[in-house]
């Protein structure tokens, strides 16, 4: 999915549109509500993968932190749904994004003189502080190890199979809006900003552009939508642990990003879906999920780098190569 | 011992850039080519090429009888190649016996690096007045001594310099390149010497390149090539400064 | 005055052994410039041969420690050889600080879901080393194992450093450290090196692991913790310098003593990494790193 959009021919589009069509009308004949939950589950954390890729691809940047920035989002929503019960719930989940990208703005600022993995340990040990302080919970605002007390979700009254479309559609809503945006900015000037100064700093600031508001401005959006994802896996899952910040979930999302692709607009999707569909049929087994994950990180990582989206569009170019050697060789033969 | 070094049809660079192009160039054994160019234009790069630092892209390199383009920099060491590398290449952080001493890393010198350690002492008697400081602490011409003397901890077959004026004082290149005659006479090994211009090199030199966008344009013995008044200005102002 | 002395006798055994396990993580980034998240797993690795040796073989406590550094020697090497040589080849592709991050990382991922998958997730005990206690001063007292513990890391560590100081290996070790391609044309064989010091550094923290696991008992999350303190002593002392975590691992080790004596358990470990959040921000080489490592 690269190429401007004014450049993507008419066929692009129909293909685009129709897959949103088919993903929008999926939970209209598919009602099974233990799918389904596990559908939506996975679309939270596939939002939430998707704020992590960005700023991964944009700034080049691992920003470990992305995880507490999500659950301060969560914990930033959830206090306003307790404690502001005249907030509609989905403007607490969007203040809880403001909130998430506020922090990760400051965050960014130290990471703006330090180098690679020196960024790497500054925002992990952000997490930790996070965690540590969420997990002791001095002020009764995390509900610590035992976990958010019950905020009333988006839809509060309606039945499993409407709610759960419900969260569908807004959830897919949202995936599909930020995949847009992504695709947008990195064509755009900013996102072609951020990778120009990923790949050669020196440059980019002999052109004049500033590196440091860019990759701020990289750290807040990202921010906002994990704090986003935040609310949204309250709202939906009723509940929410320090665990879901910690060094496991942390593996399980560097894994679905580098099996998609890392930097790359549908890279999270294919990513998030292959490790979903792998942990649910292994959900009796939690020991081989997470070996098979470990031994699949290390294998693509070594051999396949780009991910599963790298691997597409090399094949479909030695394909695309092919068949233009087959139509040129008929060709020579007629003529 | 001392084998000739054939150099034919070097391709060589980094990533993508090419710097060496074609580069073709033979040492016969125990002589002292010296190789002259401008910056950038890979002289380095072709050391480097040789020493097996980088991966050539193309070409063969040969010592002796073996073909070693293709060999690690480690095996290459052990076949007695002497890389002194531009900038020293010395341990900063190592005592200056430290760095001679690794200079006998290779496991045939191992055993006999004290003795060793002693003839190099004896023949540069300033490397040995600062045995026990950190290399970091030496001026420019003493880590370029250190630099010679580490080379000479080791048989070589083959020896590289890299442009042992750079940076210098006059004083200091002097002193460098007595050592590298003394170098020269002991070891009587193969030498392939790059500089930047003609000062210095005229004691020296037994023949003398010129390299210039990757490849050696000419070639010939210092007196030919001192008394070419194109090639003496393009690399050295006036023939009054080329000394012998 | 109790208080005083309960800090200096712990933070002195802390000080020790996170010394052990994170002069290993110093070790690596130094000759590898490499941060190596599997480390904590070696701990675990030990805590594990601990038991199997000394809980349910009965095995004579020096030969557990051998038999630790052993396997966890050969771990390590394997770990190198799996997760970090396969990318040195391709140095200019990847950006290999990070992707070697992430490998390593999953490396101690699929080593401790083996462990679990091998011996449950329910902890095991490990013996101690040798039993009994030492009274020191009015009530505070030391275990002869934890004594133990630190006399043996104190020699281990000075072992590394006389084998970096005063042998052919050890040079090398720290030439590579110093100038790969300089160490490479003298030549050192760095393809063989680099497995060999993983492996070195590895069992180091295994070894630790041993007396860590009559401590903390073994499980397939022992690691964990020992990884992350590994990481505030390692960017503390400042990534790369020896001397650097010596220092900061009893720093860190009194800074723990003290928290648990004045303050509690419990926010010991957030303060440590507040701090480290505080050092990268305003001096990211640490102790004595080298600032040009650190700073853009």
């Amino acid at each position: 999915m690269t190429g401007t959009f004014s450049g993507l021919s008419p066929t692009r589009w129909l293909m685009i549109g129709s897959a949103i069509v088919l993903v929008a009308l999926f939970p209209l004949v598919y009602t099974d509500p233990y799918y389904m939950t596990i559908i939506v589950t996975a679309e939270v954390v596939l939002i939430l993968n998707i704020s992590w890729n960005f700023v991964l691809g944009m700034a080049g940047v691992w920003n470990f932190g992305q995880l507490a920035i999500y659950a301060l989002g969560a914990y930033g929503a959830g206090w306003l749904m307790l404690h502001q019960t005249w907030m509609p719930a989905m403007i607490a989940i969007l203040c809880g994004g403001l909130f998430s990208a506020v922090i990760s703005v400051l965050l960014a600022f130290p990471t703006l003189r330090l180098f690679g993995i020196y960024t790497s340990l500054l925002t992990f040990s952000f997490a930790q502080v996070v965690q540590y302080v969420a997990l002791n919970d001095p002020r009764g605002l995390t509900g610590g190890s035992y976990g958010y007390p019950t905020v009333p979700g988006l839809f509060p009254n309606m039945s499993q199979t409407s709610y759960l479309r419900a969260y569908y559609w807004v959830f897919a809503a949202v995936i599909v809006a930020s995949c847009l945006v992504v695709a947008w900015l990195r064509q755009s000037h900013l996102g072609i900003a951020l990778r120009s100064i990923r790949d050669s700093p020196g440059y980019t600031a002999a052109r004049g552009v500033n590196p440091r508001m860019t990759r701020v401005i990289a750290f807040g959006l990202s921010g906002f939508l994990a704090g986003v994802a935040g609310g949204f896996y309250l709202s939906f899952e009723q509940s929410f642990t320090t665990s879901q910040m910690g060094l496991t979930p942390m593996s399980i999302d560097v894994t679905m990003l580098v099996i998609g692709g890392l930097g790359t607009v549908m890279g999270p999707v294919i990513g998030t879906a292959i490790v979903t569909v792998i942990q649910t049929i292994l959900i009796d087994y939690p020991g081989w999920q997470l070996t098979i994950l470990g031994a699949t990180l290390l294998v693509i990582v070594i051999f396949v780098p780009g991910g599963v989206v790298g691997l597409i569009s090399r094949t479909s170019k030695r394909v695309g190569a092919w068949v233009e050697e087959d139509s040129d060789a008929v060709e020579a033969a007629e003529t | 011992m001392t084998a000739a070094l054939d150099v034919s049809g070097l391709v060589a660079g980094y990533d993508r850039t090419v710097v060496v192009r074609d580069l073709s160039l033979s040492v016969e054994a125990g002589k002292t080519a010296v190789v002259i160019g401008p910056n950038g234009h890979g002289k380095t790069t072709m050391l480097l090429a040789i020493s097996g630092l980088i991966k050539p892209m193309s070409g063969s390199i040969t010592l002796g009888d073996e073909r070693i383009d293709r060999s690690s920099a480690e095996s290459i060491a052990g076949m007695g190649v002497v890389h002194i590398m531009q900038g020293d290449g010395l341990f900063a952080d190592m005592t200056v016996e430290e760095n001679l001493l690794m200079g006998a890393f290779v496991s045939s010198s191992w055993r006999g690096r004290r003795e060793t350690l002693k003839r190099v002492y004896a023949d540069l008697p300033v490397v040995e007045s600062k045995r026990d400081q950190k290399a970091r602490t030496l001026s420019g011409g003493e880590r370029r001594l250190v630099g010679l003397g580490r080379g000479m901890m080791r048989p070589a077959r083959v020896m590289l310099i890299d442009e042992p004026s750079l940076g210098l004082a006059p004083v200091a290149i002097e002193a460098v390149y007595a050592a590298i005659a003394k170098l020269r006479a002991e070891s009587g090994a193969t030498v392939v010497l790059v500089e930047e211009n003609f000062t210095h090199i005229g004691g020296v030199a037994d023949v003398v390149h010129i390299l210039e966008t990757g490849s050696i344009v000419r070639s010939g013995s210092f007196d030919e090539l001192s008394n070419d008044r194109t090639v003496v200005e393009t690399y050295l102002g006036s023939i009054t400064d080329v000394t012998t | 005055m109790t208080d005083i002395v309960a800090i200096i006798v712990n933070g002195l055994v802390y000080g020790s052994i996170y010394g052990l396990v994170a002069i290993g993580m110093t070790l690596i980034y130094g000759t590898l410039r490499i941060l190596d998240m599997s480390q904590g797993s070696m701990v675990m690795i030990g805590g594990y041969v601990g038991w199997w040796a000394l809980a349910t073989h009965g095995v004579n406590p020096l030969l557990a420690l051998v038999l630790a550094f052993v396997v966890t020697f050969v771990v390590g090497t394997l770990t190198e050889l799996v997760s970090v040589q396969p990318l040195i080849g391709r140095r200019g592709e990847v950006d290999f600080e990070m992707v070697t991050f992430i490998t390593t990382f999953a490396v101690g991922i699929l080593l401790t879901n083996v462990a679990l998958q091998h011996f449950g997730p329910f902890q095991k005990n490990v013996p101690p080393i040798v039993s009994g206690n030492l009274d020191v001063y009015h009530g505070v007292s030391i275990s002869y194992h934890e004594l133990t513990m630190a006399g043996v890391s104190v020699l281990l560590m000075g072992a590394l450093g006389l084998f970096l100081a005063r042998t052919r290996w050890g040079f090398a070790v720290r030439a590579v450290a110093q100038d790969l391609d300089a160490a490479r044309s003298l030549g050192v064989p760095v393809s063989r090196l680099y497995p060999a010091t993983m492996g070195l550094a590895s069992a180091l923290a295994g070894v630790g692991g041993v007396f860590l696991g009559a401590l903390y008992f073994a499980s397939p999350t022992a690691g964990d913790l020992p990884l992350l303190q590994a990481l505030i002593v390692v960017v503390l002392g400042g990534l790369g310098s020896l001397t650097g975590t010596l220092y900061a691992a009893y720093l860190v080790g009194l800074m723990q003593a003290f928290c648990e004596v004045e303050i509690g358990t419990t926010w010991t470990l957030p303060i440590l990494y507040t701090a480290i959040l505080i050092i990268l921000v305003i001096r990211p080489y640490g102790l004595k790193g080298s600032p040009s490592e650190a700073r853009l």
